[in-house]
């Protein structure tokens, strides 16, 4: 049924019109412009550090845009490790079978499987 | 009023009556009043504990209106009308019944003003539970649920125990403020922590929630583990350790949450880390920090809840939950999209969103008194959990790669259920006030003042964009099939492998002595076959000639020996 779909060219028009507002995410150039509309926020985030009087509990806090650079970088390093922790942890999903969800199938009756120009 | 009507009296009482309505809508319309009932008797009762008796020397109360058990006991409610409208489809009596008994117990348990009422909930609420998950009716789910109630039970025969022990100790059985130290006290303060899903005993959080139905995992949600912070808030506030204990609460699960497929078992991780802030704050045990703690559980039973939702909406329709199966579903869900967006930013803390206003009470208690590497954990758990439930979630589930999957739009009843929960999340975080005026102790606070806005979007935002980074590099994990190993392989390979060599060694042992044995046993009786048996020596009949002989022979060596 993925095939099928996969192949299918989708017609906008069958979409609702508030998905139609979200289309431009699928063209990779809106995409990038995105993302360099997030530097630039972060980049001004990280300058209004200097604009207001910051009150502080910490003296780390006081560096600029201490906020900021701390979440990037222990999100960076998150992920990285976590990545690392796959090679330790990660097994098949029927590692547990049969005495685990992971490999079935989520039963019919719970589920109301329809598609949207059914 | 009658000293017995109390909410959990009418949650079990139409629990009961359940079964002999019509399946359909007028059975849905009868369920949704039972949580507004619920709120109806409590609600304008002043403070104070009714329905109270004595019984057998001990004094029970049923209910005990205070601050804390009110905004606990409302929260729950809301949480069940929710997830009532979120089921109206459902026409499994069994999950209906299991979900009234269920908040019916959860809340009973809020509103105990002893430990022995608090028992009978607790331990309602796990075996109640549990039909929510068995309601899977697959040979997995079955499983799941046995862990799940072993688990469950063991906390409440835990709690049992130490209740126990504290009326031999005190002679009392109220439920007040502990001091952990005594057996009793420790035996309560596990039974806690196991509901709670303290670290290394956490498991059965994400491995039940993920194997119960579309609608049971909105339910479950919302109670057990809330209920484990309620009796902490109660029972133990301003304990030390319990601030350690939530750090790390706060920070293991966010690893486990990058890296899970499921989306549902990634809810459940980033649940367990939310509790991690709501257990800080009540280790704090400042008047702030336990403000922070009822708000967070507040705002974060609708930010969990409509999250759960939005996944349970996008199970529903495509049939899984995976990350490595979904993908584009923007397209034809948007509506489940948008209000997945806001449950995300809720649990993220964006400003104008509910969870901001909460969590920052509990980060600022921390800051307050001083606790340096305690909050720097707490920042960098809110910056992981933007990363896995803020960003994750609706990443792959709606945009990502496109699966090719084309589901209809969530229906209706669901999307009204996600509708008011989402609402419910953006005016708590726009307007604060009425949340705060319902918190336990009277704190002024401002949560939106300017340094705190910026410093939040500046957390916020560049962990956005570390993750866009990864992502553009490519260094972000896939999405894999595949399960990780947490403790519960302990429980679920390693002793049962280890009992596996053990029963091996036993064996082999048994076998080897009784073989051993038998070979002596049977050579043994071989030997005296050959002497005594019908062939053997001793068993030939002898001619009374050479009997007569020896006979006297004997007495010939007999004279002789006599005279010589």
């Amino acid at each position: 049924m993925n095939r099928e779909h996969e192949n299918r060219r989708d017609d906008p028009a069958a979409f609702s019109r508030l998905a139609r507002m979200f289309l431009w995410v699928d063209d990779m150039r809106n995409v990038n412009r995105l993302v360099w509309m997030l530097v630039t926020l972060c980049v001004v985030l990280g300058l209004l550090d200097f604009a207001y009087h910051k009150h502080v509990e910490f003296p780390i806090e006081e560096f600029p845009a201490f906020y900021g650079l701390y979440g990037f970088f222990m999100c960076a390093g998150l992920v990285v490790a976590a990545k690392g922790l796959r090679m330790i942890l990660m097994r098949r999903e029927d590692y547990y079978a049969p005495r685990s969800v992971e490999a079935e199938e989520h039963p019919e009756f719970d589920l109301g499987r329809e598609d949207f120009d059914a | 009023m009658p000293e017995i009507l109390t909410p959990a009296a009418i949650y079990i009482a139409a629990a009961l009556l359940v079964p002999f309505l019509p399946n359909g809508r007028a059975r849905q319309l009868f369920m949704l009043l039972v949580p507004v009932a619920g709120v109806a008797v409590f609600w304008t009762l002043p403070e104070g504990t009714y329905a109270s008796f004595n019984a057998m020397g001990m004094h029970i109360g049923l209910m005990r209106v205070d601050a804390l058990s009110r905004i606990f006991g409302l929260i729950f409610s809301i949480a069940a009308f929710l997830s009532i409208i979120y089921a109206w489809h459902v026409r499994d009596t069994v999950q209906q019944v299991a979900a009234l008994l269920y908040a019916g117990a959860a809340i009973g348990a809020v509103f105990a003003s002893d430990l022995v009422t608090l028992f009978v909930f607790w331990e309602l609420t796990a075996i109640t539970s549990v039909f929510l998950v068995w309601a899977r009716r697959t040979e997995g789910a079955y499983a799941t649920g046995m862990r799940y109630l072993v688990i469950q039970v063991f906390s409440g025969v835990l709690l049992l125990a130490g209740t126990v022990l504290q009326y031999r100790e005190t002679g009392s059985i109220a439920f007040e403020t502990m001091t952990l130290g005594s057996p009793a006290t420790i035996c309560i303060f596990i039974a806690f922590g196991i509901k709670c899903a303290f670290p290394l005993l956490h498991n059965w959080l994400q491995d039940a929630y993920p194997a119960a139905t579309v609608t049971g995992s909105v339910v479950l949600s919302a109670f057990t583990t809330k209920l484990a912070v309620y009796a902490l808030a109660r029972g133990f506030p301003g304990t030390e350790i319990l601030i350690y204990i939530g750090a790390v609460m706060t920070l293991f699960p966010i690893f486990y949450a990058v890296i899970e497929n499921d989306l549902r078992r990634v809810l459940a991780y980033s649940l367990n880390n939310q509790l991690g802030f709501m257990v800080v704050g009540v280790g704090i045990g400042t008047p702030l920090a336990l403000n922070g703690t009822a708000a967070h559980a507040f705002c974060h039973i609708l930010y969990k809840a409509l999250l759960f939702m939005s996944v349970g909406a996008v199970l529903f329709r495509t049939g899984t939950a995976k990350g490595s199966e979904l993908g584009g579903l923007y397209k034809t869900m948007p509506l489940t999209m948008l209000f997945c967006v806001v449950g995300a930013a809720s649990i993220s803390a964006f400003p104008l969103f509910s969870g901001f206003i909460s969590k920052s009470l509990i980060v600022s208690a921390s800051a307050d008194q001083g606790h340096y590497v305690v909050w720097l954990i707490l920042l960098f758990a809110s910056a992981g959990v933007f990363h896995h439930s803020g960003i994750k979630i609706p990443y792959f589930a709606f945009f990502a790669h496109d699966s090719g999957k084309r589901p209809k739009e969530a229906p209706t009843h669901m999307l009204i259920a996600m509708g008011i929960t989402a609402a419910l999340c953006i005016g708590i975080g726009v307007y604060p006030a009425p949340l705060y005026s319902l918190l336990p102790f009277d704190v002024t606070y401002h949560p939106y003042t300017t340094g705190h806005v910026i410093t939040q979007l500046q957390l916020l935002f560049f962990s956005a964009l570390a993750f866009t980074v990864l992502m553009k590099t490519g260094v972000y994990p896939p999405e894999l099939r595949s399960v990780n190993l947490d403790t519960d392989w302990i429980y679920r390979r390693m002793l049962p492998v280890i009992m596996g060599f053990l029963s091996a060694m036993v064996g082999a042992i048994w076998r080897g002595l009784s073989q051993f044995t038998e070979y002596y046993i049977t050579s043994f009786i071989r030997g005296i076959y050959a002497t005594h048996g019908p062939h053997g020596p001793l068993a030939r009949t002898w001619p009374s000639g050479s009997m007569v002989l020896w006979v006297a022979v004997i007495l010939g060596m007999t004279v002789l020996l006599t005279y010589v």
